[in-house]
C-alpha cells in the first residue's frame, strides 16, 4: 500500500513538474482582429479558440526549451459592416498590436479594403499575419512587389483568383452538360466580389464559351433583388451568377423562387453554405449550386478525413455545426501553422517566424497547405496535394451534395424540374 | 419590363408609406421627431424572431406581443426621456437618436448579425399579374398597408382619441383649454407611432433579413417621405411614398440598385430648395425662416 502511494505521489509530482512550467511560462499572445459579429468572423474566432485549446492541452508551444501556452486577444474591427470607415478598422488593428503586444495576427481584416492598408501596419510593427477571410489578390501582388517589406502577410484561405477558377469551371460545365450558356451576374459592391465577378465573366466567356447577358451591382446591405432578377429574365439568362457575402443576400433565393425566374442559380451566396440554410430559408433552396471556399468550413468530405475531423470536432465542442463556408477551416489551420513555425524557429522573433511559415507543408483541415511567393496558400482540386474548396448542390431533400472537384464529387448536377436545359 | 416596374414600384411605394406612417403620426401630433423610430422597427423584428425561435411562441401571438411591447417602449421613451426635453427640438433629436443608437448597437453587441434572422411569410406562394409573378407577402403588404392608412384616417376623424390627437396637432393651447391632456396624448402618439413601426417591420421583414443597419435605412426613408410629403400630413405621406417609391424603382431598373440608395437624399435636397415645408406640409414657419 505504501509502495502504491509512493508511486502515485511520484506520478503526480512528475506530471506537475512537466505541466506547471508550461502553464507558468508567459503565454504567446495572438491577436484576432476581425469582424467578429459577422458569421465568418464569429466562427473563425471559435475555430481559433478550438485549436488553441487543443495545443494548450498538450502543454503549449515549445519556444526554445520552454513550452508556452497560447493566449488569444480579440477585437471586433467591424469592417464587414456597411458605412464603417477603414480607418476605424485600422485603429483597432493598431490597438491590438501596440497595446496587447501580440506576437502574431490570425484571421485578420474581413474586407480587402481594410487588409490592403493594414499590410503596412503589419510591416511597420513586424507582426506576422495569417489572414483567413479577406480575398483580394491585390494583397499577394503587394507582397510580390515588395517581398522584404510585406513578408509578414500570409493568406491561408481561398482568394478571389481561385474562386474565379471554381465558378468559371462550373459555368463551363453547365454549358457543356446542359447547354446553359447565358449568364447574368449579380454581385456585391466590395473589392473581392467585383474582382470575382469580373474575372469569372472573363474566363467563362473567353475559355468556356459562355455568354454574359448583364451584370447588376448591389451595395452592401441591399435586400431587394427583384429588379435585377427581372432584368435577368428579360435578357434571357439561363444562369444567375450571384456573388455575395452579406447576410441579406440569402433572400435572393426566396425572391428568385417566388418570381419563378427560369434560370439556375450558380455562384456564391454566403448564407447558403452551411447546413442551417435549409431551415432558415424554409427548404426553398433546392437546386442551388454554391461554392464552398474551404473544406471543413460549411461542408466537409469523407474523402478527405482531416476536413471531416475538424468539422465534427467543432460541432462536438460548440454544439452547432460550422455554418460559414469561409473562414473557420483555415483559421483552425492557421493556429497550427503558426505554432509549428514558432517551434521550428525556436523563437518569437518575427523575421525567424515568417521564414518558417513560408516553409509550411502540412495536411490541414482545408487540404495540403503550402504558400506561394505572394504568401497565398496554393489551391487546387485534390486536398492531398493542395488546399481545396468545392462546389455543391442543395438537393430537394436538404442535403449538400458535392459535385466538384472530381476528387470529392458525390454525384452529378441535377437541374431543378422547372429549369429547362438549353439547346446545344 | 414596364409592367414589372409598375407592379413592383407600387409595392415599393406602399412599403415606404408603411415605414413612414408611424414617424409622421408621432410628429404630426406631438411635434416630436422620433429618431429612435428605425430602432423600434428593428427591435420589433428581433423581438418576433426571439419569441418564435427562442421561446417557441407561435407567429401570431408573437407578432401581437411585439407590437404591444414596442408601443410600450415608445410610451416609456416619452415618459422618461421626451417629457423632460419636449419643445427643445435639438434635445429631442439628440435624446431619441441616442436611444435608437443604443438599441441598435445593443443588438450588434449581442451578436444578432447573422443571416438566420428572418421572419416567416404570412402565406407562401405567388400569383401572376399579367406576365409578372408577385409573392403573397407583397400582396399582404399592399393589402395591410392600404387598410392601415384608411384605418388611421377613420381613427383620427371619427374616434374620441383620434379627435384629441388632431386637436393637439392643430393647436395645443386651445386643446388644453378644452381639457385635453396634451402630455398624455403626446405620449400615446409616440407609443402609437412605435407600434406602427412594429407593424411595418412584421409585414416587411419577411421579404428580407433582419439586420441592425436596416434601422438606419428605415429612419432615412421615413424622414425622406415625411419631409417631401410635409411633416405631419397623412396625405403627404401617401403622395411622397408613391413619388419616391416609383423614383427608386425606375432608378433601380434604369441605372442599377446603387443609385437607388441616393434617391431619398436627392429628393430631400430638391424639396428643401423648392418647397421647404413639403408638398402638403403645414409647417409654414419653416418656409418663412428659410
Amino acid at each position: 500500500m505504501k509502495r502504491l502511494l509512493i508511486v502515485v505521489a511520484a506520478c503526480i509530482i512528475s506530471l506537475t513538474w512537466t505541466i506547471i512550467p508550461a502553464m507558468a511560462a508567459d503565454p504567446i499572445l495572438v491577436g484576432v482582429p476581425s469582424s467578429l459579429t459577422a458569421i465568418e468572423g464569429k466562427e473563425a474566432l471559435k475555430a481559433v479558440e478550438m485549436a488553441v485549446e487543443e495545443i494548450n492541452a498538450k502543454g503549449g508551444v515549445k519556444v526554445g526549451d520552454v513550452k508556452r501556452p497560447i493566449k488569444i486577444e480579440s477585437i471586433d474591427i467591424r469592417d464587414s459592416s456597411p458605412g464603417v470607415p477603414v480607418q476605424e478598422a485600422l485603429l483597432g488593428i493598431e490597438k491590438i498590436i501596440t497595446e496587447k503586444k501580440v506576437s502574431a495576427i490570425l484571421v485578420g481584416p474581413f474586407r480587402s479594403e481594410a487588409l490592403l492598408p493594414a499590410m503596412d501596419l503589419f510591416a511597420q510593427y513586424k507582426v506576422p499575419m495569417l489572414g483567413t477571410i479577406a480575398m483580394s489578390p491585390k494583397s499577394e501582388e503587394k507582397v510580390k512587389q515588395d517581398p522584404e517589406k510585406y513578408k509578414y502577410c500570409f493568406r491561408v484561405c481561398l482568394n478571389a483568383k481561385y474562386l474565379v477558377g471554381y465558378l468559371a469551371q462550373t459555368l463551363g460545365f453547365l454549358n457543356e452538360e446542359f447547354g446553359l450558356k447565358k449568364f447574368y451576374a449579380m454581385h456585391q459592391d466590395v473589392e473581392w466580389a467585383r474582382l470575382t465577378a469580373g474575372g469569372t465573366t472573363k474566363v467563362a466567356t473567353d475559355k468556356f464559351k459562355c455568354e454574359s447577358v448583364g451584370t447588376e451591382v448591389y451595395p452592401t446591405g441591399a435586400s431587394d433583388f427583384s429588379a435585377g432578377l427581372v432584368k435577368a429574365k428579360t435578357q434571357g439568362a439561363q444562369i444567375i451568377l450571384p456573388i455575395f457575402d452579406m447576410p441579406q443576400s440569402g433572400i435572393l433565393l426566396k425572391q428568385w423562387q417566388s418570381m419563378k425566374i427560369p434560370a439556375l442559380v450558380s455562384g456564391f451566396i454566403s448564407p447558403m453554405t452551411g447546413p442551417g440554410a435549409w431551415k432558415t430559408f424554409d427548404g426553398k433552396i433546392g437546386g442551388l449550386l454554391n461554392c464552398n471556399y474551404e473544406l471543413g468550413s460549411g461542408i466537409a468530405s469523407d474523402k478527405y478525413p482531416p476536413s471531416m475531423k475538424f468539422y465534427n470536432d467543432y460541432k462536438k465542442k460548440f454544439g452547432v455545426p460550422v455554418e460559414s463556408g469561409h473562414g473557420p477551416g483555415p483559421s483552425y489551420d492557421s493556429v497550427y501553422i503558426l505554432a509549428e513555425a514558432i517551434e521550428r524557429a525556436g523563437s518569437l522573433d518575427p523575421d525567424k517566424v515568417v521564414a518558417e511559415i513560408k516553409k509550411t507543408d502540412r495536411q490541414g483541415a482545408i487540404g495540403r497547405i503550402k504558400f506561394d511567393e505572394g504568401g497565398q496558400v496554393i489551391y487546387g482540386d485534390d486536398p492531398t496535394k493542395t488546399a481545396t474548396g468545392c462546389v455543391f448542390q442543395w438537393t430537394d431533400d436538404g442535403k449538400q451534395k458535392i459535385v466538384f472537384p472530381a476528387s470529392l464529387a458525390e454525384g452529378k448536377v441535377k437541374l431543378p424540374d422547372w429549369i429547362k436545359a438549353g439547346k446545344k | 419590363m414596364l409592367e414589372v416596374t409598375l407592379i413592383y414600384g407600387f409595392v415599393n411605394s406602399i412599403i415606404l408609406a408603411l415605414i413612414a406612417l408611424g414617424f409622421s403620426l408621432t410628429f404630426g401630433i406631438s411635434g416630436v421627431s422620433n429618431f429612435a423610430y428605425g430602432a423600434m422597427y428593428v427591435l420589433a423584428g428581433y423581438t418576433v424572431w426571439i419569441f418564435i425561435n427562442k421561446l417557441s411562441i407561435p407567429f401570431v401571438p408573437a407578432a401581437i406581443l411585439a407590437v404591444l411591447l414596442t408601443a410600450a417602449l415608445g410610451a416609456v421613451l416619452y415618459r422618461f426621456v421626451l417629457l423632460r426635453v419636449r419643445g427643445l427640438v435639438i434635445s429631442e433629436v439628440i435624446a431619441t437618436f441616442g436611444v435608437g443608437l443604443a438599441i441598435l448597437e445593443m443588438f450588434r453587441y449581442l451578436g444578432y448579425t447573422g443571416f438566420e434572422y428572418t421572419l416567416p411569410v404570412f402565406t407562401d406562394g405567388s400569383v401572376m399579374i399579367g406576365d409578372t409573378y408577385i409573392d403573397h407577402q407583397r400582396l399582404w403588404i399592399v393589402g395591410v398597408g392600404i387598410a392601415l392608412a384608411a384605418g388611421l384616417y377613420v381613427f383620427t376623424h371619427h374616434t374620441r382619441l383620434g379627435l384629441a390627437f388632431r386637436g393637439i396637432a392643430q393647436d395645443e393651447r386651445t386643446a388644453l383649454s378644452l381639457g385635453i391632456n396634451s402630455d398624455r396624448i403626446a405620449g400615446i402618439s409616440v407609443a402609437f407611432g412605435s407600434g406602427l413601426a412594429a407593424v411595418a417591420a412584421i409585414l416587411i421583414l419577411p421579404r428580407g433579413t433582419i439586420s441592425v443597419n436596416e434601422g438606419y435605412d428605415v429612419l432615412i426613408n421615413a424622414m425622406a417621405v415625411c419631409i417631401i410629403g410635409g411633416l405631419g400630413s397623412t396625405v403627404g405621406v401617401v403622395v411622397a411614398s408613391f413619388l419616391i417609391g416609383y423614383a427608386q424603382m425606375l432608378t433601380d431598373v434604369l441605372s442599377g440598385p446603387h443609385w437607388k440608395m441616393i434617391v431619398s437624399l436627392v429628393a430631400i435636397l430638391i424639396i428643401l430648395v423648392v418647397k421647404p415645408s413639403g408638398l402638403f406640409g403645414k409647417q409654414k414657419e419653416l418656409e418663412e425662416r428659410i
